[in-house]
């Protein structure tokens, strides 16, 4: 009776999460999923079932492929350097007496707080030929015959210079995770190890990786997923995937066939695509980055 | 003293509730009237008015009287003073009430309203908008019929809408995009687009102004000797200017519609070759920096600016250009305007002549109202109000007699110094999934200015674009 009960009160308190989970996480999914089987513009009832033909023009369209090797590109290159750095500032900044450590913290988070689109102008401004920062800088050095670097007119350079873009608003992010989880270790440990002779590289590799590996792994996914969505809102407020398609990430090209180019079907079968890799990425990344937990 | 507590407990927090729920209630009550009361003095009084005017007007007919017409726009370059002024002239004349919506990112905001089935009776969006509902809509086959729009007379006119309206506007893929003779959108707002220049730059002693694309390349060797470049564009998308009517006068307006109609012979052909060699031999003229402004955040305004500068000598644009650089332009700077130069000598020099559309989707709930709106954009009172507040010019006989502006003038009196006019763009082909022909055509113009691709990867792009185009017309008709 009592047990009943009880079942009785936590489904209903179970309910209403349930209820709305499913309407606005399963159903949407679901539907998607369904949609990318049709052909559809998008915006009348005009639809009509393809099967799978979408997927199949998918993985022989080499705009596409273009565009999932500039996401994965961007994935990789991005992860690496971002946490690289992120790493050794807050290493530095937690462990080391750097005088106006907190200026620094509020310098890093800074581009944290600007919008995607307050970032895309700065880049621009950066990246810009003519009167931008960079060209500008190295204009002072050969002041007569520096002929402007093409960021973002020359499509081999472009992707890095959304790269680029992309590290510098996200160092600040992680640095403060990192930084928030290094200061909990213990000083003694430090201190018995420094007894024992290690120095600080030694004590970085040993002791302040190895306990905050927890939060390493878990921001791993973040990465990706935030670098999916922050490329695409770069791209289409900077450079909308150009020259002539170059910069394009999956999204932005999922963007420009689902409403440029009128294949709305189209465009969901790559937004599973999508789905369906970052959530097989993410797996595979806790998958191998799983280690025992050390505790102190 | 166990129970008396907790019937306390139960009673004050009934008596919550009961606040609770009586509280709000009872303030909509009171509010309720109130607005009720305000609504029906704010819809008695124009009523009343307009009882008195139809009265007074001996008419007295106001067929539309008590409906709604619901209008959805892009705020563009014209903004929508204009629009305002013609909906409140039609509410006059009709009785209709017009809910507008004119917004900077239109398409977004009415294309889940559309996919709810609830679409508004006219779209005012030009075809190549940002967010392509124009496109799908047509693409879709979701666009009505409009050709008797044009047999019309507007209201309080005596004269049909066709024969106000300038010749060759109700003839171009734009308008009728099915090649079935019948008219789908309403052409609006026009404007020649060609090369703007610097005009000082060919005053005396300087430059001389091109006629032929040989004397084109010419001034562009002399102009690099001196430090300047001879081209350079917006962003690549304004292409769909220059290369329409470059394609006109490479092999006439027969060419440029059989290639517009993804004719995969004609994009093969001599003709198209000569055109896609044309637009490859500008690379090596092209102002440096132009490509990389093209990918960067409002970057086509150092484009344009290249040419105030004096970096570049030539950009296409349209009548917009003067007013948009305003700001940056120095006092005394004299834009020129003039047509493509001609393929050979003596050859026809054609100045692409763009305009936008509004339309009626098929699903619209007030079809003949809607209809009777659109003639009237073509009435003498809307011509006039559209160009006094925004200075857009209607695809109206003598509406270009308006301009009083001695640089506009000149560039909307060019058709009558002897350049011809290229209209319309591609037809309206079923999608074809990863194929975009329009990108495959301007967008890999940028590839071939930055020489990642040659003119010849260019046209064999096209090419394979427009064959799938084409196939997949067959596979579906």
């Amino acid at each position: 009776m009592r047990s009943k009960r009880k079942r009785r009160f936590i489904i209903a308190c179970l309910l209403p999460a349930f209820v709305l989970f499913t309407v606005f996480m399963v159903y949407p999914t679901i539907s998607i999923f369904m949609m990318s089987l049709y052909k559809w513009g998008g915006l009348s009832a005009n639809k009509s079932f393809v099967g799978l033909n979408n997927f199949k023009i998918l993985f022989k369209d080499a705009n596409f492929i273009k565009s999932f090797q500039n996401s994965i590109f961007l994935i990789v290159v991005v992860t690496l350097v971002t946490m690289t750095l992120a790493i050794f500032f807050a290493a530095v900044l937690t462990r080391e007496k750097v005088k106006g450590q907190n200026f620094f913290r509020i310098i890093f988070y800074i581009p944290n707080i600007l919008s995607v689109s307050v970032i895309a102008s700065i880049f621009s401004a950066i990246y810009e030929p003519q009167r931008g920062l960079l060209n500008g800088l190295f204009r002072l050095f050969r002041p007569d015959t520096w002929t402007n670097i093409q960021f973002t007119g020359n499509q081999k350079l472009v992707v890095y210079s959304i790269a680029f873009a992309l590290i510098w608003q996200a160092i600040g992010y992680y640095m403060v995770m990192y930084m928030s989880s290094m200061a909990q270790i213990p000083n003694h440990i430090y201190e018995a190890s420094g007894i024992d002779g290690a120095g600080r590289f030694r004590q970085f590799i040993d002791i302040t990786l190895p306990l905050s590996w927890d939060t390493v792994r878990t921001t791993l996914t973040f990465y990706v997923i935030s670098n999916i969505n922050i490329s695409f809102q770069l791209v289409n407020i900077m450079t909308q995937g150009g020259p002539d398609g170059a910069s394009h990430v999956f999204l932005s090209y999922m963007y420009n066939q689902a409403y440029n180019n009128s294949s709305y079907g189209y465009g969901l079968a790559l937004g599973v695509v999508v789905f369906i890799f970052s959530f097989g990425l993410s797996a595979l990344i806790n998958l191998v980055t799983k280690r025992d937990t050390i505790q102190y | 003293m166990k129970n008396t507590k907790r019937f306390l407990a139960l009673f004050l927090a009934l008596m919550m509730i009961f606040v609770v729920a009586c509280g709000p209630k009872q303030e909509a009550d009171k509010k309720e009237p109130e607005k009720v009361e305000e609504k029906t003095d704010v819809k008695e009084e124009p009523k009343e008015d307009k009882k008195e005017d139809a009265k007074e007007e001996t008419s007295g007919d106001k067929p539309f009287e008590g409906k709604t017409l619901k209008i959805a726009g892009l705020d563009g370059g014209y903004g929508t003073e204009g629009w305002k002024k013609v909906i409140s002239a039609f509410e006059e004349l009709t009785g209709a009430k017009i809910e507008a919506t004119f917004e900077k990112n239109i398409a977004e905001v009415i294309r889940p309203q559309i996919q709810a089935g609830n679409s508004p009776d006219i779209i005012y969006m030009a075809i190549g908008g940002e967010g392509g509902i124009t496109e799908t809509m047509i693409k879709e086959q979701s666009v009505e019929d409009i050709t008797d729009v044009f047999d019309k007379v507007p209201l309080g006119e005596d004269k049909p809408v066709k024969d106000k309206i300038v010749p060759g506007f109700l003839d171009t893929n734009n308008t009728n995009p099915y090649s079935d003779g019948k008219t789908y959108l309403a052409p609006l707002f026009y404007t020649p687009c060609g090369l703007f220049y610097d005009k000082a730059k060919f005053a005396d002693g300087g430059y001389e102004l091109p006629t032929t694309f040989d004397e084109f390349f010419e001034l562009g060797e002399k102009a690099k000797a001196d430090g300047t470049a001879l081209f350079t564009y917006p962003t690549a998308g304004y292409f769909d200017s220059f290369v329409p009517a470059l394609m006109n006068e490479v092999g006439g307006p027969d060419f440029f519609n059989k290639a517009m109609s993804f004719d995969v012979e004609s994009w093969k052909g001599e003709q198209a070759t000569e055109m896609f060699n044309l637009v490859g031999k500008i690379a090596p003229y092209l102002q440096e920096d132009t490509v990389s402004n093209t990918n960067i955040k409002d970057g086509f305004k150092n484009n344009q600016q290249a040419v105030i500068d004096g970096k570049a000598l030539f950009i296409p644009n349209g009548f917009w250009l003067p007013e948009e650089m305003k700001e940056t332009t120095p006092e005394g700077f004299e834009w020129g305007f003039m047509a493509l130069p001609a393929v050979k000598e003596g050859g026809d020099r054609y100045a692409f002549t763009f305009f936008e559309q509004c339309f009626i989707p098929k699903d619209a709930k007030e079809k003949d109202l809607a209809k009777e709106f659109v003639a009237f954009l073509y009435s003498d009172v809307a011509v006039k109000a559209f160009f006094e507040n925004g200075g857009a010019v209607q695809p109206v006989k003598g509406a270009e007699e308006m301009i009083t502006d001695p640089g506009n003038k000149e560039i909307y009196s060019i058709y009558a110094d002897g350049a011809k006019a290229a209209m319309g763009g591609f037809v309206a082909a079923p999608p074809v999934e990863g194929v975009d022909m329009k990108a495959a055509l301007y967008e890999t113009i940028n590839s071939v200015m930055s020489g990642a691709k040659n003119c010849r990867r260019m046209a064999s792009r096209s090419c394979r674009s427009s064959g799938k185009n084409i196939c997949r017309i067959t596979v579906i008709h």
